[in-house]
């Protein structure tokens, strides 16, 4: 194919991509678009954000999701549909050569109670609030608030940060170096990894459940009430296991053997009766153990 | 010169100021002008593309079987035989970096299953086994790197942040390897290890995927 043929047949196709790409409705309106979509069912609510700025997402008793978007200028573009249940939110930028603060877009989502979140941004924090549903929240710099949620919920960062408070269901955390602190959580399956960030985990262990909680280089702190039952087992490879709740550690008192390891340091040991089960482990940090007041 | 020989100067040095023969050629060739009028739209029309503008994958399949079915690709070994044309650098560039991100993520796998299948292996093939991980890795984001310097965005505080945190993962391989040299059977540190490998072929792909949808 000659660079002429090319000339000839890209010229069309670019300008015709140009047309549609710059005809999409969002842009008409300005600095800011609020949208009303009716829903019937659960509705499933994405947001695919490559710019910066904060995502907030509350529930109401309505049957409606809102979008209310701004944008901090005309380099970037936010484009707002639904297809069903679905609710598609999408901001990309149109000129990569602008300054940062003008490529910010803030979202302001109501959805229904019973709404499925996948939401994915680049900076700025991703704030949700008593939602039922799974949901899936990425970011690379922003943090990540979560009240009073329920689900399944999957939240990867590489640098940002989550926050759970009175979250349900399970929870999966991925990040390089942002932290996880989980307050007063009611959570049945736990998944927490950081490569070097903190994490906090203050609460009750649901029966039955499994919490695994890991740290390359942070600190992996577990406070604990006096009511929980479970089987723990702590470890690592250059750090310290602090355990400051020895008097309500008991050996494990079940007939499985737990072998340390070899070249870690370890505590494994019960707390009551020994019916969920807490793997605690850091390559260099600080595991520490706590029971609540 | 003759139109083809300005078609074969524009494919094999684009826009770069022009030899004087073809400058007098252009000057004098209604058609060779209309090439060259047509080809810096198409440059300029490219930079206006938002970010996100990806045709549909059976686009590609579609234009790769038309390709095929007129003869006009190449295996990778006859091409490899060619100077490649700086029009077709770009498509190259991008391809490459897929298949490598695929790549790392299948050695990445590979390594790990094999890691965690095979307790009582001796020493050093137990480290060895993350090599070629590792080589693959490093490969892309020397690579990535060359790109990022073209990179006209790279002050912002995404970039910035994905490159403190590779920065982060790369120290954490490191510690993990010089620890798993002294101590190759720690099944907790070959365990970080190949996590941090994870995260590491994430960010790369992250980060790549990020070059394209910005610039």
């Amino acid at each position: 194919m000659s660079l002429r043929t090319i000339g000839r047949s890209v010229l069309p196709v670019f300008g015709a991509g140009l047309f549609f790409c710059y005809a999409s409705p969002a842009q008409a309106t300005g600095q800011r678009v609020e949208k009303l979509f009716d829903v019937a069912g659960r509705p499933v609510v994405m947001i695919q954000a490559v710019t910066s700025g904060r995502i907030e997402v509350k529930s109401s008793k309505n049957r409606q999701v809102i979008v209310s978007a701004s944008r901090a200028s005309d380099k970037i573009a936010v484009d707002i549909e639904q297809v069903g249940d679905r609710i598609d939110v999408t901001a990309i930028i149109l000129d990569p050569s602008a300054q940062p603060s003008e490529l910010e877009s803030n979202f302001l989502i109501t959805v229904p109670e019973e709404t499925e979140l996948q939401l994915r941004t680049q900076t700025g924090l991703i704030y949700v609030e008593q939602v039922m549903g799974d949901m899936t929240l990425q970011s690379v710099a922003g943090d990540v608030h979560l009240k009073e949620v329920s689900g399944y919920i999957v939240v990867r960062t590489t640098g940002g940060s989550l926050v759970c408070t009175q979250c349900a269901g399970k929870l999966e955390f991925r990040s390089v170096s942002g932290g996880a602190q989980i307050l007063q959580p009611v959570l049945t399956n736990v998944s927490l990894f950081s490569t070097s960030g903190n994490i906090l985990y203050d609460g009750d262990f649901i029966r039955t459940g499994i919490y695994t909680m890991q740290s390359g280089k942070g600190t992996v702190e577990v406070h604990f009430s006096g009511t929980d039952s479970f089987d723990l087992h702590a470890q690592t490879t250059m750090g310290t296991v602090d355990n400051q709740a020895s008097a309500f550690l008991k050996p494990d008192s079940h007939g499985a053997k737990h072998l340390a390891g070899k070249f870690s340091k370890s505590l494994i040991a019960t707390v009551g009766q020994g019916l969920a089960k807490v793997e605690l482990s850091s390559y260099s940090g600080t595991i520490r153990i706590l029971k609540r007041n | 010169m003759q139109c083809r020989d300005v078609e074969i100067v524009l494919e094999q040095e684009g826009f770069a100021p022009l030899p004087d023969a073809a400058k007098a050629h252009l000057s004098e060739c209604s058609s060779c002008q209309n090439l060259v009028a047509d080809l810096t739209n198409i440059v300029a029309a490219a930079h206006l593309l938002p970010a996100e503008a990806e045709p549909p994958a059976h686009v590609w399949v579609s234009l790769r079987a038309q390709l095929a079915a007129e003869g006009l690709i190449k295996t990778p070994a006859e091409i490899a035989r060619h100077t490649a044309p700086w029009w077709q650098s770009f498509a190259w560039l991008f391809r490459g970096r897929a298949l490598a991100t695929a790549a790392a993520g299948l050695l990445l796998v590979v390594a790990a299953t094999y890691q965690l299948h095979k307790p009582t292996a001796p020493p050093t093939v137990q480290l060895d086994s993350f090599g070629d991980t590792a080589l693959a890795l490093n490969q892309q984001e020397h690579d990535l790197s060359d790109m990022q310097l073209a990179s006209t965005s790279s002050s912002s505080p995404v970039d910035s942040s994905f490159r403190e945190n590779l920065h982060t993962v790369d120290d954490f391989i490191a510690e993990c390897e010089h620890h798993l040299k002294e101590e190759p059977q720690d099944d907790l540190a070959r365990e970080y290890l190949s996590r941090a490998y994870e995260q590491k072929a994430e960010l790369l792909s992250a980060m790549m995927d990020r070059g394209r949808s910005v610039n």
